[in-house]
Protein backbone atom coordinates (compact mmCIF):
# COMPACT_ATOMS: atom_id res chain seq x y z
CA UNK A 1 0.00 0.00 0.00
CA UNK A 2 1.12 3.63 -0.86
CA UNK A 3 -0.14 6.54 1.66
CA UNK A 4 -2.49 8.81 -0.63
CA UNK A 5 -0.79 12.33 0.29
CA UNK A 6 2.11 9.86 -1.90
CA UNK A 7 -0.11 8.52 -4.08
CA UNK A 8 -0.95 12.11 -5.36
CA UNK A 9 2.54 13.36 -5.58
CA UNK A 10 3.54 10.77 -7.41
CA UNK A 11 0.60 10.64 -10.18
CA UNK A 12 0.09 14.28 -10.60
CA UNK A 13 2.58 15.49 -13.28
CA UNK A 14 1.16 18.90 -14.37
CA UNK A 15 2.64 22.56 -14.55
CA UNK A 16 4.01 23.22 -10.63
CA UNK A 17 3.31 20.02 -9.53
CA UNK A 18 6.19 17.85 -7.49
CA UNK A 19 6.50 14.93 -9.95
CA UNK A 20 5.75 17.04 -12.95
CA UNK A 21 8.85 19.43 -12.33
CA UNK A 22 10.84 16.24 -11.94
CA UNK A 23 10.23 15.12 -14.86
CA UNK A 24 10.70 18.46 -16.41
CA UNK A 25 14.27 17.46 -15.37
CA UNK A 26 14.82 15.04 -18.02
CA UNK A 27 14.77 14.86 -21.60
CA UNK A 28 12.07 12.46 -22.50
CA UNK A 29 9.85 11.27 -26.05
CA UNK A 30 8.03 13.82 -27.19
CA UNK A 31 6.27 12.11 -30.44
CA UNK A 32 7.95 9.64 -33.51
CA UNK A 33 10.17 11.57 -35.92
CA UNK A 34 7.60 9.82 -38.35
CA UNK A 35 4.94 11.93 -37.00
CA UNK A 36 6.65 15.07 -38.65
CA UNK A 37 7.99 13.42 -41.78
CA UNK A 38 9.17 15.89 -44.03
CA UNK A 39 10.29 19.52 -44.10
CA UNK A 40 6.77 21.83 -44.16
CA UNK A 41 4.90 18.78 -43.37
CA UNK A 42 1.55 19.61 -40.75
CA UNK A 43 1.60 19.99 -37.37
CA UNK A 44 0.60 18.06 -35.14
CA UNK A 45 -1.12 18.60 -31.57
CA UNK A 46 0.80 17.14 -28.89
CA UNK A 47 -0.08 17.17 -24.52
CA UNK A 48 2.64 16.48 -22.57
CA UNK A 49 2.33 16.34 -19.01
CA UNK A 50 -0.74 18.11 -19.18
CA UNK A 51 0.53 21.09 -21.44
CA UNK A 52 -1.30 21.58 -25.17
CA UNK A 53 1.68 22.38 -27.27
CA UNK A 54 1.49 22.22 -31.04
CA UNK A 55 4.95 20.29 -33.23
CA UNK A 56 5.68 21.27 -36.44
CA UNK A 57 8.58 20.94 -38.74
CA UNK A 58 9.23 24.34 -40.80
CA UNK A 59 9.83 24.69 -44.26
CA UNK A 60 13.97 24.24 -43.66
CA UNK A 61 14.01 20.87 -41.39
CA UNK A 62 14.02 22.87 -37.94
CA UNK A 63 11.63 21.12 -35.41
CA UNK A 64 9.28 23.08 -33.41
CA UNK A 65 7.38 22.28 -29.92
CA UNK A 66 5.00 25.71 -28.86
CA UNK A 67 2.14 26.46 -27.15
CA UNK A 68 -0.62 25.46 -28.65
CA UNK A 69 -2.66 28.29 -29.22
CA UNK A 70 -2.07 31.59 -30.61
CA UNK A 71 -1.10 34.63 -28.78
CA UNK A 72 -4.14 36.68 -30.56
CA UNK A 73 -7.15 35.38 -29.47
CA UNK A 74 -6.38 31.54 -28.63
CA UNK A 75 -6.34 29.91 -31.26
CA UNK A 76 -5.07 26.14 -31.97
CA UNK A 77 -2.01 26.22 -34.41
CA UNK A 78 -2.73 22.68 -35.56
CA UNK A 79 -5.04 24.93 -38.25
CA UNK A 80 -1.97 26.46 -38.86
CA UNK A 81 -0.20 27.27 -42.31
CA UNK A 82 3.29 25.63 -42.27
CA UNK A 83 4.75 27.86 -44.73
CA UNK A 84 8.32 29.86 -45.10
CA UNK A 85 10.09 28.89 -41.70
CA UNK A 86 7.17 29.04 -39.92
CA UNK A 87 3.51 28.24 -37.97
CA UNK A 88 1.16 30.89 -39.19
CA UNK A 89 -2.41 31.32 -37.45
CA UNK A 90 -5.09 31.06 -40.28
CA UNK A 91 -7.56 33.22 -38.07
CA UNK A 92 -5.32 36.84 -38.46
CA UNK A 93 -2.29 35.45 -39.92
CA UNK A 94 -0.07 35.87 -36.75
CA UNK A 95 3.26 33.76 -37.52
CA UNK A 96 5.37 32.13 -35.18
CA UNK A 97 8.83 30.84 -35.91
CA UNK A 98 10.56 27.19 -34.14
CA UNK A 99 10.91 28.95 -30.70
CA UNK A 100 7.57 30.24 -30.27
CA UNK A 101 8.64 33.83 -31.42
CA UNK A 102 6.45 35.42 -33.33
CA UNK A 103 7.82 36.61 -36.34
CA UNK A 104 5.28 38.36 -38.29
CA UNK A 105 1.48 39.96 -36.99
CA UNK A 106 -0.16 41.59 -40.31
CA UNK A 107 -2.48 44.35 -38.98
CA UNK A 108 0.99 45.90 -37.91
CA UNK A 109 2.63 48.66 -39.88
CA UNK A 110 5.44 47.47 -42.01
CA UNK A 111 8.21 49.06 -39.37
CA UNK A 112 6.03 47.95 -35.86
CA UNK A 113 8.31 46.23 -33.75
CA UNK A 114 5.02 44.93 -31.91
CA UNK A 115 5.55 41.03 -33.35
CA UNK A 116 8.86 41.15 -31.36
CA UNK A 117 7.16 41.05 -27.80
CA UNK A 118 5.25 37.97 -28.71
CA UNK A 119 6.40 34.66 -27.77
CA UNK A 120 4.85 31.48 -26.97
CA UNK A 121 6.06 28.98 -24.67
CA UNK A 122 8.80 26.55 -26.63
CA UNK A 123 10.67 24.04 -25.67
CA UNK A 124 13.65 22.20 -27.60
CA UNK A 125 12.85 19.53 -29.72
CA UNK A 126 15.90 17.21 -31.19
CA UNK A 127 15.83 14.22 -33.30
CA UNK A 128 17.67 11.11 -31.65
CA UNK A 129 17.24 7.43 -33.33
CA UNK A 130 13.12 7.26 -34.39
CA UNK A 131 12.19 9.48 -31.33
CA UNK A 132 11.89 13.54 -30.96
CA UNK A 133 13.13 14.17 -27.81
CA UNK A 134 12.09 17.58 -25.89
CA UNK A 135 13.11 19.23 -22.59
CA UNK A 136 10.42 21.52 -20.94
CA UNK A 137 12.39 22.43 -17.51
CA UNK A 138 14.45 25.54 -17.00
CA UNK A 139 16.71 26.30 -19.93
CA UNK A 140 19.61 27.11 -17.38
CA UNK A 141 19.38 23.57 -16.20
CA UNK A 142 18.86 21.68 -19.72
CA UNK A 143 21.27 18.50 -19.60
CA UNK A 144 22.83 17.09 -22.26
CA UNK A 145 21.35 15.45 -24.92
CA UNK A 146 19.98 11.78 -23.81
CA UNK A 147 22.51 8.67 -24.83
CA UNK A 148 20.36 5.78 -24.78
CA UNK A 149 21.62 3.00 -26.61
CA UNK A 150 18.78 2.15 -28.82
CA UNK A 151 18.13 5.92 -30.08
CA UNK A 152 22.15 5.88 -31.13
CA UNK A 153 22.45 2.61 -33.20
CA UNK A 154 22.10 2.86 -36.65
CA UNK A 155 18.70 3.25 -38.16
CA UNK A 156 18.61 -0.39 -39.47
CA UNK A 157 19.35 -1.78 -36.29
CA UNK A 158 16.54 -0.13 -34.76
CA UNK A 159 12.48 0.79 -34.46
CA UNK A 160 9.93 2.25 -32.50
CA UNK A 161 6.49 2.66 -31.60
CA UNK A 162 4.18 4.18 -29.61
CA UNK A 163 0.60 3.87 -28.53
CA UNK A 164 -1.59 5.74 -26.28
CA UNK A 165 -2.59 4.20 -23.10
CA UNK A 166 -5.83 5.37 -21.21
CA UNK A 167 -4.19 5.01 -17.49
CA UNK A 168 -1.97 7.18 -15.46
CA UNK A 169 1.73 7.04 -16.31
CA UNK A 170 2.65 5.40 -12.92
CA UNK A 171 0.35 1.67 -12.93
CA UNK A 172 1.83 1.84 -16.63
CA UNK A 173 5.09 2.35 -15.69
CA UNK A 174 5.30 -0.50 -13.01
CA UNK A 175 4.31 -3.27 -14.86
CA UNK A 176 7.65 -2.62 -16.47
CA UNK A 177 9.79 -3.48 -13.59
CA UNK A 178 7.65 -6.06 -12.65
CA UNK A 179 8.93 -9.46 -13.37
CA UNK A 180 7.05 -11.97 -11.84
CA UNK A 181 3.65 -11.00 -14.10
CA UNK A 182 5.61 -11.95 -16.87
CA UNK A 183 5.16 -16.23 -16.20
CA UNK A 184 1.39 -15.88 -15.88
CA UNK A 185 0.16 -12.88 -18.13
CA UNK A 186 3.01 -13.31 -21.09
CA UNK A 187 3.14 -16.72 -20.72
CA UNK A 188 1.36 -17.76 -24.37
CA UNK A 189 3.71 -14.96 -25.93
CA UNK A 190 6.92 -17.32 -24.79
CA UNK A 191 5.10 -20.02 -26.62
CA UNK A 192 4.32 -18.08 -30.14
CA UNK A 193 5.67 -14.20 -30.12
CA UNK A 194 8.12 -14.28 -33.13
CA UNK A 195 10.11 -11.90 -30.74
CA UNK A 196 10.36 -14.15 -28.11
CA UNK A 197 10.00 -17.82 -28.98
CA UNK A 198 12.59 -20.26 -29.48
CA UNK A 199 15.10 -19.00 -26.59
CA UNK A 200 16.14 -21.03 -24.04
CA UNK A 201 15.93 -18.98 -21.54
CA UNK A 202 11.92 -19.37 -21.90
CA UNK A 203 12.31 -22.93 -20.87
CA UNK A 204 13.87 -21.58 -17.27
CA UNK A 205 10.85 -18.90 -17.41
CA UNK A 206 8.23 -21.98 -17.59
CA UNK A 207 9.72 -24.11 -15.78
CA UNK A 208 10.04 -21.53 -12.73
CA UNK A 209 6.99 -19.92 -11.32
CA UNK A 210 8.44 -18.84 -8.10
CA UNK A 211 11.59 -16.95 -9.29
CA UNK A 212 13.51 -15.12 -6.30
CA UNK A 213 13.78 -11.17 -6.44
CA UNK A 214 17.21 -9.03 -5.95
CA UNK A 215 16.28 -5.33 -6.35
CA UNK A 216 19.61 -2.95 -6.10
CA UNK A 217 20.35 0.30 -6.63
CA UNK A 218 21.89 1.77 -10.01
CA UNK A 219 23.12 5.67 -10.54
CA UNK A 220 19.96 6.25 -12.84
CA UNK A 221 17.34 3.98 -10.58
CA UNK A 222 17.49 0.13 -10.23
CA UNK A 223 18.49 -2.81 -11.12
CA UNK A 224 15.88 -5.73 -10.77
CA UNK A 225 17.20 -9.25 -11.02
CA UNK A 226 14.66 -12.13 -11.26
CA UNK A 227 16.67 -15.49 -10.64
CA UNK A 228 15.20 -18.98 -11.70
CA UNK A 229 16.72 -22.57 -11.57
CA UNK A 230 18.77 -23.32 -13.92
CA UNK A 231 21.10 -26.16 -14.26
CA UNK A 232 22.71 -27.62 -11.19
CA UNK A 233 24.61 -25.01 -9.37
CA UNK A 234 23.36 -22.56 -11.31
CA UNK A 235 21.14 -19.83 -11.81
CA UNK A 236 19.26 -18.03 -15.14
CA UNK A 237 18.98 -14.44 -14.19
CA UNK A 238 16.84 -11.73 -16.22
CA UNK A 239 18.22 -8.61 -14.84
CA UNK A 240 16.10 -5.36 -15.77
CA UNK A 241 17.16 -2.05 -15.55
CA UNK A 242 15.54 1.45 -14.66
CA UNK A 243 16.53 4.65 -15.67
CA UNK A 244 14.26 7.43 -13.83
CA UNK A 245 11.61 8.64 -14.33
CA UNK A 246 10.52 5.89 -17.05
CA UNK A 247 12.97 4.17 -19.31
CA UNK A 248 12.73 0.45 -18.74
CA UNK A 249 14.16 -2.68 -20.56
CA UNK A 250 13.34 -6.40 -20.97
CA UNK A 251 15.81 -8.67 -20.50
CA UNK A 252 16.66 -10.19 -23.73
CA UNK A 253 15.97 -13.90 -25.20
CA UNK A 254 18.30 -15.27 -27.26
CA UNK A 255 19.73 -13.61 -30.29
CA UNK A 256 16.15 -11.64 -30.47
CA UNK A 257 16.13 -8.03 -30.74
CA UNK A 258 16.60 -6.41 -27.16
CA UNK A 259 13.42 -3.99 -26.82
CA UNK A 260 12.14 -1.71 -24.03
CA UNK A 261 9.99 1.37 -22.90
CA UNK A 262 9.20 4.83 -21.87
CA UNK A 263 6.14 5.70 -20.01
CA UNK A 264 5.38 9.40 -20.53
CA UNK A 265 3.02 11.11 -19.03
CA UNK A 266 0.39 13.02 -22.00
CA UNK A 267 -1.53 14.15 -18.24
CA UNK A 268 -3.12 12.63 -15.19
CA UNK A 269 -5.02 10.16 -16.65
CA UNK A 270 -3.43 8.90 -20.01
CA UNK A 271 0.04 8.20 -21.35
CA UNK A 272 2.31 7.17 -24.15
CA UNK A 273 3.94 3.91 -23.96
CA UNK A 274 6.74 3.98 -26.13
CA UNK A 275 8.51 0.45 -27.44
CA UNK A 276 12.16 -0.09 -29.03
CA UNK A 277 13.82 -2.66 -30.25
CA UNK A 278 17.12 -2.54 -31.57
CA UNK A 279 19.86 -4.96 -32.37
CA UNK A 280 23.30 -3.23 -31.42
CA UNK A 281 25.55 -6.16 -33.57
CA UNK A 282 23.27 -6.09 -36.81
CA UNK A 283 20.53 -4.64 -38.73
CA UNK A 284 16.85 -6.16 -37.93
CA UNK A 285 15.87 -8.50 -40.49
CA UNK A 286 12.59 -8.00 -42.61
CA UNK A 287 10.66 -10.86 -40.95
CA UNK A 288 11.89 -9.09 -37.75
CA UNK A 289 10.68 -5.81 -38.74
CA UNK A 290 7.48 -6.89 -40.49
CA UNK A 291 6.27 -8.52 -37.07
CA UNK A 292 7.16 -5.42 -34.76
CA UNK A 293 4.83 -3.36 -37.61
CA UNK A 294 2.02 -5.96 -37.19
CA UNK A 295 2.09 -5.80 -33.20
CA UNK A 296 4.29 -8.54 -32.04
CA UNK A 297 6.63 -8.59 -28.97
CA UNK A 298 6.51 -5.50 -27.32
CA UNK A 299 4.68 -3.55 -29.86
CA UNK A 300 0.94 -2.95 -30.52
CA UNK A 301 -1.35 -3.00 -33.79
CA UNK A 302 -2.92 0.12 -34.36
CA UNK A 303 -5.80 1.68 -35.84
CA UNK A 304 -4.19 3.41 -39.03
CA UNK A 305 -3.16 6.75 -38.61
CA UNK A 306 -3.52 6.67 -35.07
CA UNK A 307 -1.67 5.74 -32.34
CA UNK A 308 -4.59 4.42 -30.43
CA UNK A 309 -4.40 0.35 -30.29
CA UNK A 310 -6.85 -1.52 -32.37
CA UNK A 311 -7.84 -3.26 -29.28
CA UNK A 312 -8.75 -1.06 -27.11
CA UNK A 313 -11.17 -0.42 -23.65
CA UNK A 314 -13.70 0.56 -26.57
CA UNK A 315 -14.49 -2.83 -27.77
CA UNK A 316 -13.36 -5.09 -24.69
CA UNK A 317 -9.67 -5.46 -25.90
CA UNK A 318 -11.34 -7.74 -28.32
CA UNK A 319 -11.28 -10.55 -25.29
CA UNK A 320 -11.18 -14.14 -26.53
CA UNK A 321 -12.16 -16.75 -23.49
CA UNK A 322 -11.52 -19.13 -26.12
CA UNK A 323 -7.93 -18.69 -25.97
CA UNK A 324 -8.16 -17.59 -22.14
CA UNK A 325 -9.64 -21.21 -21.69
CA UNK A 326 -6.66 -23.19 -23.99
CA UNK A 327 -4.09 -20.93 -22.35
CA UNK A 328 -2.65 -19.49 -26.11
CA UNK A 329 -3.59 -16.11 -24.30
CA UNK A 330 -3.58 -16.27 -20.42
CA UNK A 331 -5.85 -13.28 -20.07
CA UNK A 332 -7.95 -14.04 -23.35
CA UNK A 333 -5.90 -10.87 -24.99
CA UNK A 334 -3.50 -10.96 -27.45
CA UNK A 335 -0.63 -9.85 -27.70
CA UNK A 336 2.27 -8.38 -25.12
CA UNK A 337 1.39 -4.66 -24.84
CA UNK A 338 -2.02 -5.15 -24.66
CA UNK A 339 -2.24 -7.84 -22.42
CA UNK A 340 -0.63 -5.36 -20.10
CA UNK A 341 -2.31 -2.27 -20.94
CA UNK A 342 -5.57 -3.70 -20.33
CA UNK A 343 -5.32 -4.63 -17.04
CA UNK A 344 -3.68 -1.75 -16.09
CA UNK A 345 -6.21 0.70 -17.70
CA UNK A 346 -8.82 -1.73 -15.68
CA UNK A 347 -7.28 -0.34 -12.39
CA UNK A 348 -9.12 2.84 -13.20
CA UNK A 349 -7.48 6.07 -14.46
CA UNK A 350 -5.36 6.83 -11.46
CA UNK A 351 -5.23 3.43 -9.34
CA UNK A 352 -6.07 3.90 -5.46
CA UNK A 353 -2.58 2.56 -3.79
CA UNK A 354 -4.13 2.99 -0.41
CA UNK A 355 -6.01 -0.47 -0.84
CA UNK A 356 -3.29 -2.31 -2.31
CA UNK A 357 -1.74 -5.79 -0.80
CA UNK A 358 1.50 -5.74 -2.03
CA UNK A 359 3.77 -9.14 -1.34
CA UNK A 360 7.64 -9.09 -1.36
CA UNK A 361 7.55 -9.87 -4.38
CA UNK A 362 6.63 -6.24 -5.49
CA UNK A 363 9.72 -5.10 -3.52
CA UNK A 364 10.90 -3.53 -7.10
CA UNK A 365 7.80 -1.89 -7.43
CA UNK A 366 8.28 -0.76 -3.92
CA UNK A 367 11.56 0.51 -4.11
CA UNK A 368 10.96 2.75 -7.31
CA UNK A 369 8.02 4.39 -5.41
CA UNK A 370 10.24 5.35 -2.41
CA UNK A 371 13.00 6.58 -5.22
CA UNK A 372 10.54 8.27 -6.98
CA UNK A 373 9.46 10.28 -3.83
CA UNK A 374 12.87 10.95 -2.56
CA UNK A 375 14.14 12.58 -5.62
CA UNK A 376 10.85 14.36 -6.49
CA UNK A 377 10.86 15.89 -2.52
CA UNK A 378 14.91 16.88 -2.75
CA UNK A 379 14.20 18.52 -6.10
CA UNK A 380 11.20 20.54 -4.88
CA UNK A 381 13.04 21.02 -1.36
CA UNK A 382 16.69 21.64 -2.16
CA UNK A 383 17.23 21.65 -5.82
CA UNK A 384 19.30 18.11 -5.91
CA UNK A 385 19.54 16.80 -9.69
CA UNK A 386 17.76 13.58 -10.04
CA UNK A 387 19.12 10.53 -11.03
CA UNK A 388 19.10 9.50 -14.67
CA UNK A 389 20.04 13.21 -15.30
CA UNK A 390 23.24 12.25 -16.33
CA UNK A 391 23.32 10.99 -19.74
CA UNK A 392 25.92 8.34 -18.53
CA UNK A 393 23.35 6.69 -16.50
CA UNK A 394 21.90 6.20 -19.62
CA UNK A 395 24.32 3.63 -20.82
CA UNK A 396 22.52 0.58 -19.25
CA UNK A 397 21.02 -3.00 -20.84
CA UNK A 398 19.16 -5.37 -20.16
CA UNK A 399 20.89 -9.44 -19.65
CA UNK A 400 19.75 -12.48 -19.30
CA UNK A 401 22.15 -14.41 -17.74
CA UNK A 402 23.35 -18.11 -16.22
CA UNK A 403 25.38 -17.32 -13.38
CA UNK A 404 26.98 -19.95 -10.38
CA UNK A 405 24.37 -19.96 -7.68
CA UNK A 406 26.95 -18.38 -5.29
CA UNK A 407 27.72 -15.70 -7.63
CA UNK A 408 25.92 -12.20 -6.62
CA UNK A 409 24.21 -11.02 -10.33
CA UNK A 410 25.71 -7.50 -10.05
CA UNK A 411 29.25 -8.24 -9.51
CA UNK A 412 28.71 -10.92 -11.60
CA UNK A 413 26.97 -9.67 -14.65
CA UNK A 414 28.10 -5.70 -14.04
CA UNK A 415 29.50 -5.64 -17.33
CA UNK A 416 26.51 -7.35 -19.10
CA UNK A 417 24.42 -4.41 -18.04
CA UNK A 418 26.27 -1.65 -19.04
CA UNK A 419 26.72 -0.30 -23.08
CA UNK A 420 29.22 -1.35 -24.49
CA UNK A 421 29.94 -0.40 -27.92
CA UNK A 422 30.93 -3.62 -30.15
CA UNK A 423 30.20 -6.45 -27.90
CA UNK A 424 26.81 -8.32 -28.24
CA UNK A 425 23.79 -8.42 -25.14
CA UNK A 426 24.33 -11.02 -22.86
CA UNK A 427 21.16 -13.12 -23.68
CA UNK A 428 19.83 -17.05 -23.24
CA UNK B 1 -40.34 17.14 -35.96
CA UNK B 2 -38.98 14.50 -34.31
CA UNK B 3 -35.32 14.73 -33.17
CA UNK B 4 -33.14 11.67 -33.88
CA UNK B 5 -31.05 11.15 -30.15
CA UNK B 6 -28.25 8.94 -30.82
CA UNK B 7 -26.74 7.03 -27.72
CA UNK B 8 -23.66 5.34 -27.69
CA UNK B 9 -23.16 2.47 -25.47
CA UNK B 10 -19.86 2.08 -24.19
CA UNK B 11 -18.59 -1.29 -23.62
CA UNK B 12 -17.97 -2.86 -20.56
CA UNK B 13 -14.10 -2.11 -20.29
CA UNK B 14 -14.42 1.52 -21.18
CA UNK B 15 -17.74 1.75 -18.50
CA UNK B 16 -15.73 0.44 -16.06
CA UNK B 17 -12.47 2.12 -16.38
CA UNK B 18 -13.96 5.45 -15.38
CA UNK B 19 -13.13 7.33 -12.57
CA UNK B 20 -16.88 7.90 -12.10
CA UNK B 21 -17.47 4.02 -11.85
CA UNK B 22 -14.66 3.83 -9.63
CA UNK B 23 -16.28 5.59 -6.68
CA UNK B 24 -18.86 2.03 -6.57
CA UNK B 25 -15.45 -0.27 -5.75
CA UNK B 26 -16.02 -1.72 -2.43
CA UNK B 27 -14.53 0.23 0.22
CA UNK B 28 -13.98 -1.76 3.61
CA UNK B 29 -11.53 -1.41 5.80
CA UNK B 30 -8.41 -3.47 5.47
CA UNK B 31 -7.25 -6.00 7.80
CA UNK B 32 -3.66 -6.12 8.40
CA UNK B 33 -3.18 -9.28 5.45
CA UNK B 34 0.40 -10.18 7.11
CA UNK B 35 1.98 -11.24 10.65
CA UNK B 36 5.36 -9.64 10.05
CA UNK B 37 8.29 -11.23 11.92
CA UNK B 38 11.50 -9.05 11.62
CA UNK B 39 14.68 -10.56 12.59
CA UNK B 40 18.19 -8.53 12.98
CA UNK B 41 20.85 -11.31 12.17
CA UNK B 42 23.68 -9.04 13.74
CA UNK B 43 24.08 -6.15 16.08
CA UNK B 44 24.13 -3.80 12.94
CA UNK B 45 20.37 -5.18 12.09
CA UNK B 46 19.61 -4.93 15.83
CA UNK B 47 20.11 -0.90 15.89
CA UNK B 48 18.26 -0.27 13.01
CA UNK B 49 15.08 -2.55 14.16
CA UNK B 50 15.10 -0.92 17.40
CA UNK B 51 14.45 2.49 16.21
CA UNK B 52 11.95 0.41 13.36
CA UNK B 53 10.27 -1.11 16.10
CA UNK B 54 8.68 2.38 17.34
CA UNK B 55 7.00 3.01 14.51
CA UNK B 56 3.18 1.89 14.33
CA UNK B 57 2.83 -1.36 13.54
CA UNK B 58 -0.33 -3.63 13.06
CA UNK B 59 0.74 -6.37 13.24
CA UNK B 60 4.77 -6.78 13.51
CA UNK B 61 7.24 -7.85 15.74
CA UNK B 62 10.81 -7.37 15.71
CA UNK B 63 13.42 -9.80 17.18
CA UNK B 64 17.11 -9.82 17.62
CA UNK B 65 18.93 -13.23 16.19
CA UNK B 66 21.43 -14.52 18.82
CA UNK B 67 23.25 -17.29 18.42
CA UNK B 68 22.33 -20.15 16.34
CA UNK B 69 25.68 -20.23 13.93
CA UNK B 70 25.56 -23.40 12.58
CA UNK B 71 22.70 -26.28 12.66
CA UNK B 72 19.53 -25.88 11.57
CA UNK B 73 16.99 -25.13 14.42
CA UNK B 74 19.66 -24.02 16.76
CA UNK B 75 18.12 -20.38 16.62
CA UNK B 76 17.74 -17.99 19.52
CA UNK B 77 15.30 -15.17 19.22
CA UNK B 78 14.65 -12.41 21.70
CA UNK B 79 11.93 -9.59 21.10
CA UNK B 80 13.46 -6.15 20.15
CA UNK B 81 12.84 -4.91 24.05
CA UNK B 82 14.79 -8.19 25.65
CA UNK B 83 12.14 -10.31 26.19
CA UNK B 84 12.70 -14.40 25.10
CA UNK B 85 11.01 -15.68 22.17
CA UNK B 86 11.38 -19.07 20.60
CA UNK B 87 11.42 -19.69 16.91
CA UNK B 88 8.79 -22.02 16.42
CA UNK B 89 6.06 -20.22 18.12
CA UNK B 90 6.79 -17.21 16.45
CA UNK B 91 6.52 -18.68 13.19
CA UNK B 92 3.55 -19.82 14.22
CA UNK B 93 1.26 -17.21 13.15
CA UNK B 94 3.43 -15.58 10.75
CA UNK B 95 3.22 -15.55 7.02
CA UNK B 96 5.96 -13.06 6.06
CA UNK B 97 9.49 -13.31 7.81
CA UNK B 98 11.37 -10.12 7.03
CA UNK B 99 15.75 -10.54 7.87
CA UNK B 100 18.12 -7.60 8.44
CA UNK B 101 21.66 -7.76 8.15
CA UNK B 102 24.83 -5.48 7.72
CA UNK B 103 27.58 -8.29 7.54
CA UNK B 104 27.44 -12.08 7.30
CA UNK B 105 27.63 -12.91 10.90
CA UNK B 106 24.37 -13.93 11.00
CA UNK B 107 24.35 -16.79 8.52
CA UNK B 108 23.79 -19.76 10.78
CA UNK B 109 20.38 -17.69 11.63
CA UNK B 110 19.80 -17.07 8.02
CA UNK B 111 19.68 -20.64 7.36
CA UNK B 112 18.17 -21.89 10.74
CA UNK B 113 15.48 -18.93 9.62
CA UNK B 114 15.18 -19.82 5.97
CA UNK B 115 14.49 -23.26 6.73
CA UNK B 116 11.96 -23.05 9.19
CA UNK B 117 10.40 -20.39 7.00
CA UNK B 118 10.39 -22.76 3.60
CA UNK B 119 8.87 -25.62 5.88
CA UNK B 120 5.91 -23.76 6.95
CA UNK B 121 5.40 -22.03 3.87
CA UNK B 122 5.80 -18.55 5.06
CA UNK B 123 7.23 -15.79 2.73
CA UNK B 124 10.70 -14.65 3.32
CA UNK B 125 12.26 -11.22 2.88
CA UNK B 126 15.94 -9.88 3.25
CA UNK B 127 17.57 -6.56 3.59
CA UNK B 128 20.90 -5.62 3.57
CA UNK B 129 21.98 -2.59 4.90
CA UNK B 130 24.78 -0.66 3.37
CA UNK B 131 26.49 -1.74 -0.56
CA UNK B 132 26.21 -5.38 -0.82
CA UNK B 133 26.41 -5.11 -4.78
CA UNK B 134 30.45 -5.15 -4.61
CA UNK B 135 32.70 -7.74 -3.56
CA UNK B 136 35.21 -7.64 -0.57
CA UNK B 137 32.71 -5.88 1.82
CA UNK B 138 30.71 -7.12 5.38
CA UNK B 139 27.22 -6.00 3.12
CA UNK B 140 28.17 -8.11 0.29
CA UNK B 141 29.06 -10.95 2.63
CA UNK B 142 25.93 -10.36 3.91
CA UNK B 143 24.01 -10.54 0.99
CA UNK B 144 26.00 -13.90 -0.15
CA UNK B 145 24.65 -15.45 3.39
CA UNK B 146 21.17 -14.58 2.55
CA UNK B 147 20.47 -15.18 -0.69
CA UNK B 148 19.86 -18.67 -0.19
CA UNK B 149 17.10 -17.82 2.22
CA UNK B 150 15.33 -14.53 0.90
CA UNK B 151 12.77 -15.09 -1.36
CA UNK B 152 13.22 -11.27 -2.26
CA UNK B 153 16.60 -9.37 -1.14
CA UNK B 154 17.49 -5.93 -1.42
CA UNK B 155 21.39 -5.82 -1.15
CA UNK B 156 21.88 -2.01 -1.17
CA UNK B 157 18.70 -1.14 1.17
CA UNK B 158 18.87 1.39 3.82
CA UNK B 159 17.07 1.86 6.71
CA UNK B 160 14.50 4.08 5.15
CA UNK B 161 13.87 1.02 3.17
CA UNK B 162 12.92 -1.13 6.13
CA UNK B 163 10.20 1.14 6.99
CA UNK B 164 8.82 1.67 3.62
CA UNK B 165 9.02 -2.63 2.67
CA UNK B 166 6.76 -3.12 6.09
CA UNK B 167 4.49 -0.50 5.54
CA UNK B 168 3.78 -1.38 2.02
CA UNK B 169 3.09 -5.04 3.43
CA UNK B 170 0.98 -3.70 5.74
CA UNK B 171 2.13 -5.60 8.86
Amino acid sequence: MLRQDINELLTRTGPGTAMGELFRQYWMPACLAEELPEDGCPPIRLKLLSERLVAFRDSYGNYGLIDEFCAHRGASLWFGRNEDGGLRCPYHGWKYDTTGQCVEVPSEADNSSFAENVKLTSYPLVKIGDVLWTYMGDPATQPPLPEFEFALTPPEHHYTSKRWQQSNWLQAFEGGIDSSHVTFLHSGGLRSDPLFKGAKGNQYNLNDTKPFFEVADSDGGLFVGARRNAEEGSYYWRITPWVMPSFTMVPPRGDHPIHGHFWIPIDDENCWAYSFDYHPMRPLTEAERQAMVDGHGVHSKNIPGTYRPEANMDNDYLMNREKQRTGEWYSGVEGIAIQDSSLQESMGPIVDRTKERLVPADSGIIKARQKLYRAATALRDKGVTPPGVDPAHHHVRSAAVVLPQKEAFLAAARDDVRVRPGFPISSV
Amino acid sequence: MTVAVQTQTLSSCARAATAQEARYRIDRPIAPSRAGRVVALDEGAADVLSRTAQHDWANARFYVCEAGAGAAGDVVLRGIDGGPATLADELASASVVVMVATNDSGVGGAYALGKACWERGIQTAGLVLGDGTHAGTAAAAAVAALRPHARVLLPSADEADVVDLLSALRV
